[in-house]
């Protein structure tokens, strides 16, 4: 098996393994959600995989929500970031100077915002909620996006079979859709995977800060902010949440690398 | 000339090896630099007492919404008011020297005490007694005592040592709450960030996020402090200024907020771990002014739907104590009262039922974003839920909550911490955030304040508590616990948590 194969089965199983959490925990959960008939702080038993918190809520089954949260945010961000980045960046490839300059500028201005920053500005003005999160990493992630994709469709415009097609009278839009939407989305897909596992790192961060998805729902961020100051008595539940984000983090990069060689057919050939 | 060595050691320029010595010298020149974190080994008189807080104040002064840091570093340290609040609840006299109340009780003349001069070097008038009171009671101020001093009808400072105070009704606790106020000069133009007040310390300087730092005052009319600088660090999380106190960095720490962590120091006889009394009570609050909460039978099934009990072990372990009203042990008119309320799952059915709400009802719970409000939020949903009450968590942050909540009346129930002692005539109030208007209560909690003897206003404080509680005017989950955590290099820290003062002067510190 190649390499880039290795990669992306290895991230497939990673990234599959908290989908089937995620999916399971729609059906079935060890105990229900905010069940605190557990005892306050219970060790890791056969009862409980991985023990309680102080309420004594299952850190299984909010492990296995948590997961829900994650992909969520991760899948909503992407969806928000990639359709906005996409065309913002295709209509910067298109733009003649002024506007190509001023959009570029804009991005840049964008891409030097802190995330944390915009998100937290994005989460005053909306209410802490996880519509809130989603979309203030959706807005970080278009203006990383939207500059990919520009330079992208800027490199295909610039190709011959484009300008004898531009020449010969085809429309734009479909310019767009016949040669630069399938020229540009390899790329674009790698860069969307790695995103989505920063976009599930900072929903994280957001929650860890008090300012992502609302109680009860059980972010892992918000989990470990609830086991700290408990960890010397009960690690797990620090422990639990944070291999979790490890494990669907580097899936998702290892997708990415994955892609990537797919993708670039030099790579490809060079591994 | 040697040959060219291929030994890679032997060919570091000579320009590197120099940079990397200004590299260390710079670094260690820093280090120097910066200030000494650790506890200073000096012992006795010059020693300097570290301590360690979650609570740093906002600005430095306690009309301005500070916060209760405001409290906890500079109320009886820098500053001081004409009476004191001892740390087991008594009013003793601070900066009078002797005051007499008219037959009527209407007329309070005070005697300042004689050679106090303030931390400039100015001596301390009754006309900066007279702006300080002013200044509480004045429009703009954000003091939480201010709507006590509603009675005021006037006050003069007839002489450079008398100050004469008229009330327009009589006002029992009018000397109590006097030790709430700071006497300031009243020429400071600039009391949020700088200080001068008549305190055994001085403020030495205040490092926002890091440090506040008092020297002791050689001018100080009293008995001089027992140790000669205090440090409050501060801190942001509970498990980092835990540390501190594990690694010698703070010798102390004002108020413990994370009971897991007490086994380390409990464990350890280099610590000792001090449970004394607390007035920090935790509230869900309702908006009693609107449906369905201003139905007490809503009221009282939510009381009766919550398992307390399981909530205080939950979040505080062992520590902590359930309280059945708005009043702490250690005010005079208390009573058990935690029966009044039982948790009885079938009762709060019942009277759900009896209210019209027998399918259950939604509500949005505005949660402030700081522990432990999230965290109890979440439990109380899990328990209203079992009763068919739906409770949507709506985080908010602080200044949030003070404007939305506080100010504007614009929720339907919110979770609160109340900090002060003898708060309950607060709900004598209808004008409070909470909207408790009952007239019976607002006329005992008046003839209470108006009451000749203390035994009076004690037996009309004990009324309108009880009907509180049987009205369920609020649901008050339980009393925080109070826990100083300290070396046992230091002795004579004050113990308990009343209002979050915290008096430094007495604390001594021993070699070792």
């Amino acid at each position: 098996m190649s390499r880039h194969r290795r990669s992306l089965v290895a991230g497939g199983i990673l990234v599959g393994l908290t989908c089937a959490a995620a999916l399971i925990s729609l059906l079935w959960t060890p105990y229900p959600v905010s069940d605190t008939s557990g005892g306050r702080l219970a060790p890791v038993t056969a009862a409980h995989l991985l023990g309680t918190d102080r309420l004594g809520r299952d850190l299984a089954t909010q492990l296995m929500v948590g997961a829900r949260i994650a992909l969520e945010t991760g899948l909503g961000a992407v969806v928000v970031g990639g359709t906005l980045g996409v065309l913002v960046g295709i209509a910067a490839g298109f733009a003649q100077r002024w506007l190509d300059d001023g959009l570029a500028a804009l991005l840049d201005i964008v891409i030097a915002f802190p995330t944390l920053l915009l998100a937290m500005l994005v989460v005053a003005a909306r209410g802490a909620s996880l519509g809130s999160a989603i979309l203030a990493l959706g807005l970080a992630m278009s203006a990383v996006v939207a500059r990919l994709t520009r330079i992208l469709v800027k490199r295909v415009l610039a190709q011959d079979f484009v300008t004898a097609s531009l020449v010969s009278g085809t429309s734009w839009p479909r310019v767009v859709a016949e040669h630069v939407l399938p020229n540009i989305w390899p790329t674009l897909a790698v860069n969307l995977a790695l995103q989505f596992g920063l976009a599930v790192l900072a929903e994280a961060s957001l929650s860890y800060l008090g300012l992502g998805a609302p109680p009860p729902n059980q972010s892992w961020g918000r989990m470990l902010q609830e086991a700290q100051s408990t960890v010397l008595v009960a690690p797990a539940g620090l422990v639990a949440p944070g291999l979790a984000l490890v494990v669907l983090v580097v899936g998702a990069n290892l997708v990415a690398d994955g892609l990537r060689e797919v993708a670039d057919p030099l790579a490809r050939r060079s591994s | 000339m040697t040959e060219p060595s291929t030994n890679v050691k032997e060919h570091i320029p000579v320009r590197k090896i120099l940079t990397a010595v200004v590299a260390v010298a710079f670094g260690l020149g820093l280090a120097a630099c910066a200030p000494d974190d650790g506890p200073s080994t000096a012992s006795g008189a010059d020693a300097t007492i570290d301590v360690g807080s979650l609570y740093e104040p906002q600005n430095l002064d306690n009309t301005g919404g500070g916060g209760q840091g405001v409290t906890e570093a500079l109320n009886g340290n820098v500053y001081e008011g004409l009476f004191r609040l001892t740390d087991d609840g008594k009013v003793e006299n601070l900066l009078v020297s002797d005051y007499s109340v008219s037959g009527d009780g209407l007329t309070y003349t005070f005697t300042l005490r004689s050679g106090v001069t303030f931390h400039s070097g100015k001596p301390l008038t009754a006309a900066d007694a007279k702006y300080s009171l002013e200044k509480v009671i004045a429009p703009d101020s954000k003091s939480a005592r201010k709507s006590s001093f509603g009675p005021i009808g006037g006050i003069t400072a007839p002489g450079d040592s008398t100050l004469v105070v008229t009330l327009k009704t009589r006002s029992i606790s009018f000397v109590y709450n006097l030790s709430y106020v700071w006497i300031v000069n009243a020429g400071n133009q600039s009391p949020t960030t700088t200080a001068d007040g008549t305190g055994p310390y001085r403020l030495a300087s205040w490092q926002r996020g890091a440090t506040l730092s008092l020297s002791r005052f050689d001018g100080y009319w009293g008995t001089k402090a027992s140790n000669k600088d205090v440090v409050f660090h501060y801190f942001t999380d509970a498990s980092a200024l835990n540390n501190a106190l594990l690694t010698d960095q703070i010798d102390i720490i004002t108020s413990e907020q994370s009971p897991d962590a007490l086994d380390q120091f409990t464990a350890n006889p280099a610590y000792r771990v001090n449970d004394g009394a607390s007035t920090t009570k935790l509230l869900l609050a309702f908006n009693d002014r609107v449906a369905p909460f201003d139905n007490v039978k809503v009221r009282k099934a939510v009381y009766s739907a919550i398992d307390r009990k399981k909530l205080l072990e939950s979040i505080w372990g062992p520590h902590g104590k359930l309280i059945g009203s708005m009043v702490p042990p250690s005010d005079p008119w208390y009573e058990d009262l935690t029966n009044a309320n039982p948790y009885d799952i079938d009762l709060a059915k019942r009277l759900l039922a009896e209210a019209g709400h027998g399918g259950g009802f939604s509500f949005t719970l505005d949660t402030p974003n700081y522990d432990p409000h999230p965290i109890v939020a979440t439990f109380l949903k899990s328990e209203l839920a079992k009763v068919g009450i739906t409770v949507t968590i709506k985080v908010i942050s602080a200044d949030e909550w003070y404007t939305k909540v506080f100010q504007k009346h614009d929720f339907v129930a919110t979770l609160q911490e109340h900090v002060n002692d003898r708060d309950v005539v607060w709900y004598g109030n209808p004008d409070f955030y909470w909207g408790y208007d009952s007239p019976q209560v607002t006329r005992w909690v008046r003839q209470a304040e108006q009451a000749a003897t203390a035994d009076e206003q004690t037996a009309l404080l004990k009324q309108a508590n009880r009907q509180l509680a049987q009205d369920a005017a609020s649901v008050w989950l339980y009393l925080y616990p109070q826990i100083v955590v300290a070396s046992t290099r230091v002795s004579g820290y004050p113990v308990n948590g009343l209002n979050s003062q915290f008096y430094v002067y007495g604390i001594t510190k021993r070699e070792g």
